[in-house]
């Protein structure tokens, strides 16, 4: 079979978009295979009702500049990226805005207090160290530990030289932060519950925990190190222009992507992976099966369970995934007011976490199976920095609704979900309920079933200390292969992790390279 | 100068004895002071209400170094350790789950609840007590500076990294592991009996501020199963006379070897002359001079309290005020005219010479947990209770019986402060709570004896009343116990020297603090 395929991707997300360009562009004949009829998985902008475009899953992130440069995305149409700031809506009515200019951030923050606003700047630049190593770390592959393979020991002393040279301090530093927990890490430095609420928001954003559970730190570090802090950019055109311009690059590069076909299963003959069958039953041979869905599908799903050695299947069985967040979308007939918070504040991210206090109150029902009565809400209007999302004058609006926990989904979710927002909205925007037009909410089983994010978790697995590193996906299989020879990995769910980076494709990719 | 020692120990407490105890064996001329009129700290047994005798704070012993009982000869001392054999949870349902000390019982006790249970029960056990042993090299080292370059710290390092090399790759993943996940997420790996994962995830959150699915709470279980005695893993004990027992034979054990032991002693500041210790103050005014003072008192006390700060580095200063030292549980002692009638399993048996632990699931400790964090006492508690006349009949009066009953959560900071009120309303709580599975309870309480953090801190002298001088989180562990830098029992100031929980390995009646301080101090013995 001289045509064979060198590689089959399962799934055009921004992680199989990415690995399949690098592999393209590296020469080899790549497939990409797409369940849905468009391609972006959950980084997707699509038209929920006629004139308005929406950010469905993912509403804020961008790939990071090695993709953007190594993949040329600008020749293919990746739009600039505007970073936006962070405006927190307070229940007195005042809002803390802040922004990527430290000096505009510490005025905002001294009317909260003034030895919060003293502290920011220095708050900042420790973030920003500790973040600055994990990027090193996520731009690897993390080497196999305690055993290192002599191979990869140059990369270990790299990253070891890299974390001394934070200088001792910082270096105990980090290490010392990374297990603790939002209120430990944001209570040592602040005073101000608006400014821990809004910064902690995104130490728990997409995880089942809550702002007192130790390891939370490590994900604000995480989320700081992908998305220049706290500071999210928005994409005009919406984020699907991301892998909109990631699918032209890798065809560009004679990447072949074939959407609307779901694939049923990994071919798999004695342990080694031979291609895939479709739903519609057509068999794809390929030298190599590269999965970008998430490592319990990939393995429980695709695989199935006979091919692999039971302790494997019971580690992937306990991979914790639990999926705790909805989102709603609206269209709106204008712009909203908000209180304490107008013009370009709007622009950014919006998030709604007084405290932390509220998002550990949030995560308690999450807790026990269950929805949060206030819960913990991140906004985006992004018609406001790109109207020709929504008709002239009409606005969309994307609502990231935490906590909402799988595995207590009911089938009047939709509704409550639907209530609660509104009414926790309502507070911080007397007349939003009468500018909806549309309203479009998505659970955490909607997620599941129609981006294939097992038990609805964004990140393909959480983001907590026992899954991170050489623990992702599972320990001892961190490094993109798996235990099927030519079936590798390359999803969020293995390092390092989620977000909008496209590290994890990248890093697949290379190592596949390497063979 | 008067009375002047070789090394002066301060607190009398279980490390604080077993320090001295090792530097009186190299011979040196040691004194311990203690504030209160015994010596004990947190392992004390007091005769509270005529003819009981209540294990006051701790209650059980299981992490006591066996080296340490060697070397210092504890039994010849009167340490005897008595077998506690079994746990027994009931259940709100009327059902009970129990583990004994018949391996085979246990195990047709854990199938009536889950055949798949009894399955994984074994290996859960073979693997932890692998993981314990992972665990123990780690518990007699010195923790190394990583950030250092010293010889010392790279050999450290080195050591550590050869140790963790050492372990097969699926023990070393099994411990990374275990080091950062949740209690109640490795129980989920294992179990489905919701009283099983309950009753066995508790002992992840005692002495933590912490619900059992926060991560974190699964190295708190893994330190409580590095119970050794007689180098049986897993092994809980009673000590003969209680805990205080212990206290007593280490104590002894100091005095044969020629240490002085002085009580109601309390310490007012650590003299320090031109940056180095050089001895203490007592309340009464009264000065003590020695070559090298110990403090066994918890980090927070020994520097915030004890030593003028002007003495040390303020980015020290700084770091001991951020050490969490969350006191979460507290103690309900009871004297009683007769047995607790378990409706579970009626009438006078093994589970009375056990533990009795009201965790009938992880849910119910998370509830626990969420009254605590918004700062009240749990309105129903977590409790370990144990009844000490049923093991050691001196504990009580013929017939009569003392019951200890560890309860979390308790805050230190209780919203509007702790009274007179609250301390009541908790014991009532806890009682209630008991009453609901020992209806006879009530009926049978002579003496109630409720100790709060405040209390213990009170009495004991540990800071916020935390019983591990030191939360087991993390980010206080190893070579980041108490703060970053200091870890090898060294202060910033010359000839001062920590020995007590506040330092690695931590807390639980273990004597490892104490007695790697004593010999790390013997190195350096100038």
């Amino acid at each position: 079979m001289a045509n064979i395929y060198d590689t089959i991707v399962i799934g055009a997300g921004h992680n199989g978009l990415t690995a399949a360009a690098y592999l393209a562009k590296a020469g080899q004949r790549v497939l990409v295979l797409e369940r849905r009829s468009v391609v972006g998985g959950s980084v997707v902008t699509e038209e929920v009702w006629p004139g308005f475009r929406v950010d469905t899953v993912q509403h804020r992130g961008e790939l990071r500049a090695e993709v953007v440069r190594e993949l040329n995305l600008m020749q293919h149409g990746l739009p600039p990226t505007r970073v936006g700031g962070l405006c927190a809506l307070q229940p007195d009515g005042d809002a803390l805005t802040l922004s990527p200019d430290i000096p505009t951030s510490v005025q905002s923050i001294a009317r909260f207090s003034k030895a919060d606003a003293e502290k920011w700047p220095r708050f900042v630049k420790q973030m920003d160290l500790i973040a600055g190593f994990l990027k090193e770390v996520y731009a690897h592959t993390f080497p196999r530990v305690p055993k290192v393979d002599p191979a990869e020991a140059p990369v270990l002393a790299q990253l070891g030289l890299k974390l001394r040279g934070l200088g001792r301090k910082e270096m105990m530093e980090a290490l010392r932060i990374l297990p603790m927990s939002l209120t430990e890490l944001l209570d040592e430095w602040f005073e101000s519950d608006a400014l821990k609420g809004a910064v902690g928001a995104r130490g728990v954003h997409g995880l089942c925990q809550g702002s007192l559970s130790a390891g939370t730190a490590l994900l604000l570090l995480h989320h700081w190190a992908n998305s220049n802090g706290l500071f999210q950019s928005t994409v005009s055109g919406g984020v699907g222009q991301m892998t909109q311009a990631l699918a032209r690059a890798a065809q560009a590069y004679g990447a072949e992507i074939r959407t609307g076909a779901e694939v049923a299963q990994i071919c798999v003959s004695d342990g080694r992976a031979t291609g895939v069958r479709l739903a519609s039953g057509d068999e794809i041979p390929a030298r190599r099966v590269v999965s970008a869905a998430d490592p319990r599908r990939t393995f429980l799903r695709l695989v199935g369970p006979l091919e692999l050695d039971p302790e494997f299947v019971w580690a992937v069985q306990n991979i914790k995934l639990r999926g705790c967040v909805a989102k709603v979308h609206f269209a709106l007939d204008s712009l909203p007011e908000f209180r304490g918070a107008a013009g370009r504040a709007l622009h950014g991210t919006i998030v709604v976490a007084p405290s932390l206090l509220y998002l550990e109150r949030a995560y308690d029902a999450a807790k026990y199976g269950g929805l949060s009565e206030q819960p913990y809400l991140e906004i985006t209007i992004p018609s406001l920095t790109d109207p020709s999302l929504a008709p002239p004058g009409k606005h969309v609006m994307s609502v990231h609704v935490q906590y909402a926990a799988y595995r207590g989904e009911t089938d009047d979710w939709r509704s409550e979900i639907e209530r609660r927002v509104i009414a926790t909205l309502s507070l911080y925007s007397p007349n939003l309920q009468s500018l909806i037009s549309h309203l479009h909410v998505l659970t955490p089983r909607d997620l599941e079933r129609e981006y294939a994010l097992t038990e609805g978790n964004l990140y393909h697995g959480e983001m907590m200390l026992d899954q991170i590193l050489f623990m992702r996906p599972v320990p001892g299989w961190s490094q993109y292969r798996t235990p099927i020879e030519g079936l590798w990995l390359c999803g969020p769910g293995v390092h390092p992790g989620g977000g909008v980076s496209g590290m994890p494709g990248r890093n697949a990719a290379r190592q596949i390279l390497k063979g | 100068m008067p009375n002047t020692y070789d090394a002066l120990i301060i607190g009398g407490g279980h490390n604080g004895l077993v320090h001295a105890a090792y530097l009186a064996r190299a011979g040196k001329k040691v004194v311990v002071l203690e504030k209160r009129h015994l010596v004990g700290g947190a392992a004390v047994t007091e005769e509270i209400y005529p003819g009981f005798k209540f294990t006051e704070f701790s209650y059980v012993v299981s992490l006591l170094r066996p080296e340490i009982i060697r070397d210092l000869q504890l039994p010849k001392h009167g340490l005897t350790i008595l077998p506690l054999p079994s746990t027994f949870t009931p259940l709100p349902n009327g059902d009970y789950l129990a583990t004994w000390d018949d391996h085979d019982k246990t195990r047709r006790e854990i199938a009536r609840h889950s055949l798949k249970d009894a399955e994984a029960y074994d290996e859960y056990s073979r693997q932890m007590a692998r993981m314990a042993m992972a665990v123990k090299p780690i518990l007699g080292m010195i923790p190394p500076d990583p950030t250092a370059l010293s010889p010392k710290d790279l050999f450290g390092l080195a050591k550590l990294g050869g140790h963790a090399a050492s372990l097969s790759e699926k023990d070393f993943y099994n411990l990374a592991k275990l080091m950062t996940m949740s209690a109640a997420d490795l129980l989920d790996e294992w179990f489905e009996t919701e009283a099983l994962k309950g009753t066995k995830s508790a002992s992840g959150i005692i002495g933590t501020f912490l619900g059992p699915r926060s991560p974190g709470t699964a190295y708190v279980l893994l330190h409580h199963y590095m119970g050794e005695i007689d180098g049986v893993f897993r092994a809980w004990g009673f000590a003969k006379g209680g805990t205080g027992g212990i206290s007593n034979a280490i104590a002894n054990a100091a005095r044969a070897l020629g240490a002085e032991i002085r009580l109601n002693a309390p310490v007012a500041q650590i003299i320090v002359k031109n940056g180095r210790a050089v001895g203490v103050a007592l309340e009464s005014g009264e000065e003590i001079y020695a070559k090298y003072v110990s403090s066994s008192l918890d980090p927070k006390r020994t520097f915030l309290k004890l030593t003028d700060p002007k003495h040390l580095p303020a980015d020290f200063v700084e770091a001991i005020r951020r050490y969490k030292i969350r006191g979460s549980s507290g103690k309900v002692n009871l004297a009683l005219s007769g047995l607790p009638n378990f409706t579970a399993l009626p009438g006078e048996g093994a589970l009375h010479r056990g533990a009795i632990s009201i965790s009938p699931s992880v849910d119910y400790l998370e509830r626990a947990y969420d009254d605590a964090k918004y700062g009240r006492f749990s309105r129903r508690p977590y409790i370990d209770c144990i009844i000490p006349s049923m093991i050691d009949p001196d504990m009580a009066p013929p017939g009569q019986h003392v019951m200890s009953c560890f309860v979390q959560y308790a805050p230190f900071a209780h919203e509007g402060g702790w009274d007179d009120a609250k301390r009541e309303a908790f014991g009532d709580a806890v009682v209630d709570t008991l009453a609901e599975y020992a209806p006879n309870l009530k009926s049978l309480i002579l003496y109630r004896q409720v100790l709060v953090p405040p209390d213990i801190e009170r009495i004991t002298g540990l800071t916020e009343g935390n019983i591990f001088a030191g939360e087991l989180a993390l980010h206080q562990l190893f070579f980041l116990r108490p703060v970053p830098g200091y870890t090898n029992y060294r202060t910033p100031i010359a000839n001062l020297w920590q020995c007590g929980s506040g330092t690695h390995p931590g807390g639980g009646i273990m004597g490892a603090s104490g007695r790697l301080a004593a010999l790390e101090l013997l190195k350096d013995w100038k």
